[in-house]
């Protein structure tokens, strides 16, 4: 159920009697996909250098932040929601058009207002803005069930994507914006790569840890519930609308979180990185991984990238396929991850 | 007992993968070929721009490496997809620096993922050197940033001066909301209203829309002499010209290079008859790019977009002469150096050269015309050359 218990309990088991552990572990399939998982990473790592590793681990790193907040709400909540996209966007631009210091005037292109705050001033706006829109939209959302907030979220995505696209005296439009400002503690500026890889880390933990304490809470096992039987639930007296709003609007602002790093990471945005696209592959992240587990959602992420990454490596192509043949070999592995086990990876409940 | 013997003999599997993978790495030889990264958008948006590119990039080399090489050494490329987003761009860069440990990469196809990866290159001073990227904002991208592509500022500026000069006076615009098609736009507008022509209508539309009727009734509402379409996808180029005509507009009609490609003219069929599109063209009388557009086909039994596929073939052989100059591909310095430097005359123009800001200058902009249905062929694409925009 919750991140930490599982492996400490397992690891607990591994040391009182190792053999036996063994024997009753060996078919577990939650088992090999840990070991497989880990183990690609690990080999990736000193395979190919820790260059491109801490390059990997920052792009995992934003995923995971993303795929537990959005597991708060598909997994432990039954909330399906692809619109997840849309508060990732909210957060990258509020980061990206408060912290901005490029002149745009001396380009030929469109011009925006310019701020030039610091990271640490923009990085509590972006996720508040995040979780104000997420308040607005979660209200109206909450009148909605099943397939239908399949629809109205994917409408969300949608809008939110025109947005980035056609409110150009703000977010310059298909232009993006550039030179989004790198974190900076007094004179300490996180320039290089392996510092901002901490940094996403710390904030990673942070999430992971927020996350934890939400769904072993009892605020945590009334989401459960709404997500086995919402009816019974209310009849208990519980408001479920109240908490469906909370959790979407506390999810909404981690999402924000993710998109306000990822901008300051990249230090350049545009609204090609928030498409409806995006949103889907993030929802089968958080599948492949396994609902309502946030280790899974961590799991599932890394899978994902290192399946991504590692396919950069698959030998013998023609230089002129590599790009489809590696979109193909990632379609084909998800369908049939989903025929064999369709509860992801670690993951206990199906959608 | 078996299970752990298992487990050692994982990791020792594991550990002895790794030990080979280091040996090999350290065994190579010091003479091996010069390595290239290329990075296009081979997958996603910019689809047919990135294959078209890496194809021809592919096709130089084979040549060279046929003709013995550069100083007797062969040319590799490593080919990075960057899908044509910045993200995407940075992580294929980061694999190509980190990983392959190249100092020259030649790409991107598309401009948001150049823009996306410009930044780190300028930073840790790797050369980017792209064929197609026309974005405005990279003339500005840095030191280490180059391109023999037009940017659309100059498309614009020169689609302005035409519109002006064929005495149109009132236009209207319609055009994809994409970096693109938008700075086409943009630019254009600004040249012609400089000139003293009115804007009486614009509309734009996000990729992917397949009906046009109600915006161009809108554009058409307001008469203008003449409407210009820029577009990203040839799909909605090609489907808005022929929904302008079913809606029986009869005037001039400007585009981009897009919509005049060989899909978006199957599409709108003889709708497309008479449209001019101001674009950088390969000139016919040019025999180096007859050869390569013809090696182009017997290679990949196609030809599209030739002036981007000129332009991705002739960078490879401007860097193979950087390459002959410098004599090492971990010389990022002496290469931008040399692109400085560098006057040369290949397949999209005689004697052109790198401004300060890694700009392509010497190059111009062509206005093409399409011809009626049953004149086009796979041979002329569909259109005439009537010769370079004017300048004012």
């Amino acid at each position: 159920m919750s991140i930490a218990s599982a492996p400490i309990r397992g690891l607990q088991e591994v040391a009182r009697d190792p053999r036996s552990w063994w024997r009753r572990s060996k078919g577990s399939v939650e088992l090999w996909a840990n070991l497989i998982v880990l183990g690609w990473a690990l080999v990736f790592m000193l395979w190919r250098g820790g260059g491109f590793a801490v390059t990997v681990g920052s792009v995992f790193a934003i995923w995971a932040v993303l795929a537990v907040s959005l597991n708060l709400v598909v997994g432990y909540t039954g909330l399906l929601s692809v619109g997840h996209i849309g508060f990732f966007g909210i957060g990258a631009y509020a980061m990206a058009v408060l912290t901005s210091s490029a002149s745009y005037e001396q380009l030929r292109t469109e011009a925006i207002p310019t701020f030039g705050w610091p990271f640490f001033a923009a990085l509590p706006i972006s996720v508040v803005l995040a979780g104000l829109v997420a308040l607005v939209v979660g209200i109206a959302f909450n009148r909605f069930r099943d397939d239908i907030y399949v629809l109205v979220s994917f409408g969300f995505a949608v809008i939110a994507f025109t947005t980035f696209l056609s409110w150009r005296n703000l977010t310059r439009g298909a232009f993006g914006i550039h030179q989004v400002a790198r974190p900076a503690i007094g004179p300490v500026v996180f320039d290089g790569e392996l510092e901002f890889l901490a940094l996403l880390l710390v904030f990673l933990g942070l999430v992971v840890l927020i996350s934890w304490l939400i769904v072993t809470s009892s605020f945590g096992r009334v989401l459960t519930a709404i997500r086995e039987d919402e009816e019974a639930i209310e009849v208990f007296g519980y408001r479920t609308t109240h908490y469906k709003l909370a959790i979407w609007v506390i999810s909404a602002m981690m999402a924000g979180l993710a998109g306000a790093l990822l901008a300051s990471w990249s230090t350049f945005i545009d609204p090609n990185s928030f498409v409806l696209l995006e949103s889907v592959l993030l929802v089968s992240i958080v599948i492949l991984g396994g609902l309502a587990s946030i280790w899974g959602s961590l799991l599932g992420a890394l899978a994902f990238v290192m399946l991504e990454e590692g396919m950069r490596f698959v030998p013998f192509l023609p230089s002129e396929f590599i790009g489809q043949i590696r979109q193909v070999i990632l379609g084909i592995l998800l369908v049939l991850l989903m025929l064999f086990r369709p509860q992801g990876l670690v993951g206990r409940f199906k959608l | 007992m078996m299970g752990i013997s298992f487990i050692k003999r994982l990791v020792a599997i594991t550990l002895l993968a790794v030990l080979v993978m280091v040996a090999a790495g350290c065994g190579e030889e010091e003479k091996g070929p010069f390595r290239i990264g290329v990075m296009e958008s081979v997958t996603g948006a910019g689809e047919t721009y990135g294959t078209v590119a890496v194809q021809a990039k592919q096709l130089a080399v084979d040549e060279i490496n046929e003709a013995g090489g550069i100083n007797g050494r062969l040319l590799e490329l490593v080919v990075e997809d960057s899908k044509c987003n910045a993200q995407d761009a940075i992580t294929a860069y980061n694999k190509l620096t980190d990983v392959d440990e190249v100092k020259i990469i030649l790409g991107t196809s598309c401009s948001g993922a150049m823009l996306g990866a410009a930044p780190l290159a300028e930073r840790e001073g790797v050369v980017m050197f792209s064929g197609l990227a026309t974005n405005p904002d990279i003339a500005e991208a840095g030191d280490y940033i180059f391109r023999t592509s037009l940017s659309d500022a100059t498309v614009g500026v020169d689609t302005g001066n035409v519109l002006w000069a064929d005495g149109i006076r009132n236009l209207a615009t319609i055009n994809e909301s994409t970096d693109y098609a938008e700075g086409v736009r943009r630019t254009t507008t600004a040249q012609f209203e400089k000139l003293g022509g009115q804007i009486v209508a614009a509309e734009s539309y996000p990729t992917d829309t397949t009906d046009f009727r109600t915006q161009l009734s809108k554009l058409l509402n307001a008469t203008p002499d003449a409407v210009h379409v820029a577009s990203q996808a040839e799909a909605s180029g090609g489907t808005i010209l022929k929904q302008l005509r079913e809606l029986g507009y009869d005037g001039p009609i400007y585009a981009d290079v897009v919509p005049i490609g060989t899909t978006a003219l199957e599409i709108a069929g003889d709708a497309a008859t008479g449209v001019k599109a101001i674009t950088p063209d390969l000139d016919p009388a040019n025999a180096k790019a007859q050869e390569v557009l013809a090696a182009f086909k017997e290679k990949y039994d196609y030809v599209t977009l030739p002036w981007f596929l000129g332009s991705a073939y002739d960078n490879i052989y401007i860097t193979a002469e950087c390459l002959k100059k410098t004599g090492d591909d971990q010389d990022a310095d002496g290469f931008r150096d040399c692109l400085y430097d560098i006057t040369w005359s290949g397949t999209i123009g005689d004697n052109y050269s790198f401004d300060e800001k890694g700009e392509v200058v010497g190059l111009a902009n062509a206005v093409l015309e399409v011809l009626p249905v049953a004149e086009r062929t796979e041979e002329n694409g569909g259109y005439r050359v009537l010769g370079a925009a004017p300048s004012n």
